[in-house]
């Protein structure tokens, strides 16, 4: 019997030290904030192949809609340094941090990207900062200071003879610190989407953005902008009216 | 006594038994990367860490002809140290002679890639050299065949058992190990490099400023036609240090296509006639150009983009004087865009040792 129980404590011992340590999965519990962008024209939702009619009468196809918000924060707390917003790619969510939605009632931030960081090397930031340059790729000119801070392209049709053919291209691309703006929202409603996830829901309103109190932008003729010399006024109305078109949903 | 002495020696031997798990405990050496500092990280799959022993395996693969189907071509066949490791046939022969419909790519700083092939059909460096072993127009070589005879090398399953703890060769390790291999070949250090840094105000290494001084007017100029919207308008496609944009792209080649590229691999009509967007790193040395290898000189790559534009329903967007045809340089300004894209040659890349057969 003591032979029985002696071996049994051994094969029991053998047993249990190879038990390797049971790792237990780690429950997602600290509360994440989520902020979209919808991209609309007026009170139509933008989706991919969809075409709008501008108010000069140009059937227009969005392609491309991004944008980089920095330095984004409440008071002391800092929702996060910098997102990417790449509508084609990434869909509407731009980033999903993790915070608390009491700390962050209103937030204000950059639209584009701050001198700091727009007269770094932009492989120098972190691998997962969006800012280093195999993140975020074509959002980044090839010199200093070189982030474009936002883009939009799209194809339009600007013969309205019932043929849809989107032979123009329009590429607008505003960079330079010169064309910072200041992004600002209050009285944000956090909604919950799941018991650890709020979110925070803006629109990008493109027909907005093609008209914007009197700014309006003509497809036909001022369908190409880099911020390069000679562009200057146009850039600085592009890039107002975007910012004119980003608000709460 | 006997019984209890043959129950415990049972005991302990199941207890050291049990708890092995490798056959051998294999003592690996991390190799560092010789990341140039202007570039990003790269990003190692945690699976595949780069270690002395993976490199010096894959780099063995790389050259062996063992992996073709009647031993007459490795990978560096098509894939030539003086082509800037690309192929200056039009397209590439395989084993019996098959001939391919795509020009070989340049392997260059593969480990920051996010697409392989022209068509962009694999999303991994390791995935991507799964293909050419039993390509019938390149190796031809069904991986069970090259597994077997890999298996049967007692030179090979040392350096497995090395490199990856087994002496069991299967394909996915021949691929992690071909993959440590490539992500070394990096290429960072041409004259444009010198330029880019101080064009960005990054630091510039001791022995840089002799090479700064050295560039001339002409290539300075290149690089501005290079960089300007109304000149070359190439940036928006080749930027940065790795000199490209991601992204699978129609560069205008054709109106119609008989190579629907990524539209392929998609299935989706909106990717049709699109390729990847590949380095012009080394471009001097890796004629022939474009997916079909339809141009033989940087004269005529220059051309395209000059008047030869294509329009199609895909044409990407950045293409901005499509509309006429191109950016119509002039004789003058191609001149001076082909002085600066020559500067980015990096001879030690391509003489290096280290990617020599061992």
């Amino acid at each position: 019997m003591r032979r029985i129980s002696f071996l049994s404590i051994l094969v029991l011992t053998a047993l249990i030290s190879c038990k390797e340590d049971k790792v237990e999965p780690i429950l997602p519990d600290v509360p994440q904030l989520e902020i979209i962008v919808q991209p609309v024209f007026g009170s139509e939702y933008i989706i991919e192949d969809a075409v709008f009619t501008t108010v000069e009468g140009y059937d227009v196809k969005f392609t491309e809609l991004k944008f980089f918000a920095t330095n984004v924060i409440n008071g002391s707390n800092t929702l996060f340094d910098a997102a990417l917003f790449d509508w084609k790619t990434k869909g509407i969510s731009m980033i999903t941090v993790a915070g608390n939605k009491n700390n962050f009632s209103s937030i204000s931030g950059n639209l584009g990207v701050g001198p700091g960081d727009n007269n770094s090397d932009p492989a120098a930031f972190p691998n997962d900062n969006v800012l280093n340059i195999s993140n975020s790729g074509d959002m980044h000119w090839d010199w200093n200071p070189g982030y474009i801070f936002i883009k939009v392209e799209a194809k339009v049709d600007t013969i309205p003879n019932g043929i849809p053919l989107f032979d123009q291209n329009v590429v607008l691309h505003i960079g330079k610190n010169v064309n910072l703006q200041t992004l600002a929202f209050s009285d944000i409603n956090w909604v919950n989407v799941s018991p650890n996830l709020a979110r925070f829901s803006l629109k990008l309103d493109l027909q907005k953005f093609l008209q914007n109190n009197g700014q309006n932008i003509d497809l036909k003729t001022e369908f190409t902008n880099h911020t390069a010399p000679g562009q200057e006024a146009q850039a600085t109305k592009i890039i107002q009216n975007f910012k004119a078109a980003l608000s709460k949903l | 006594m006997i019984y209890r002495l043959i129950g415990i020696s049972f005991v302990v031997l199941l207890f050291l038994l049990g708890c092995k798990k490798d056959s051998t405990i294999a003592i690996r050496t991390p190799y560092s990367l010789k990341i140039p500092s202007h570039f990003p990280d790269m990003i190692i799959p945690a699976d595949n860490p780069m270690t002395v022993e993976g490199v010096q395996l894959g780099r063995k693969l790389f050259h062996d002809k063992m992996l073709s189907r009647d031993n007459t071509i490795n990978c560096a066949s098509c894939h030539l140290p003086q082509s800037g490791f690309s192929d200056p046939s039009q397209f590439s022969i395989g084993v019996n002679g098959a001939i391919g419909k795509r020009n070989s790519m340049p392997l260059i700083n593969l480990g920051w890639q996010t697409e392989f092939f022209w068509d962009g059909r694999k999303k991994t460096l390791e995935a991507q050299i799964l293909d050419p072993v039993p390509n019938p127009v390149e190796m031809h070589l069904e991986w069970k065949d090259a597994e077997a005879r890999l298996n049967a090398s007692e030179e090979y399953k040392r350096m497995f058992l090395k490199a990856y703890g087994t002496t069991k060769i299967d394909s996915n390790l021949v691929a992690k190990a071909i993959a440590q291999f490539l992500r070394t070949m990096i290429s960072g250090k041409s004259k444009f490099d010198i330029m880019y840094k101080f064009e960005n105000n990054i630091t510039l290494d001791p022995g840089d400023q002799p090479i700064l001084q050295a560039v001339t007017p002409s290539e300075w100029a290149g690089y501005d036609l290079f960089r300007s919207l109304n000149g070359a308008d190439c940036f928006h496609c080749h930027n940065g240090p790795l000199m490209q944009v991601h992204g699978m792209k129609n560069n205008g080649l054709d109106a119609t296509f008989t190579d629907l590229g990524f539209g392929a691999v998609t299935g989706n009509p909106n990717d049709n006639g699109k390729f990847k967007t590949p380095t012009l790193r080394n471009i001097a040395l890796t004629a022939p150009y474009m997916h079909d290898g339809r141009f033989e000189t940087i004269d005529e790559v220059i051309e395209h983009y000059s008047s030869g534009i294509q329009q199609s329903a895909t044409l990407h967007p950045l293409i901005e004087f499509a509309f006429q045809g191109g950016v119509q340089l002039n004789s003058f300004e191609k001149n001076l865009l082909k002085q600066f894209l020559l500067t980015l040659t990096d001879y030690d890349f391509v003489n290096n040792p280290e990617f020599k057969a061992p």
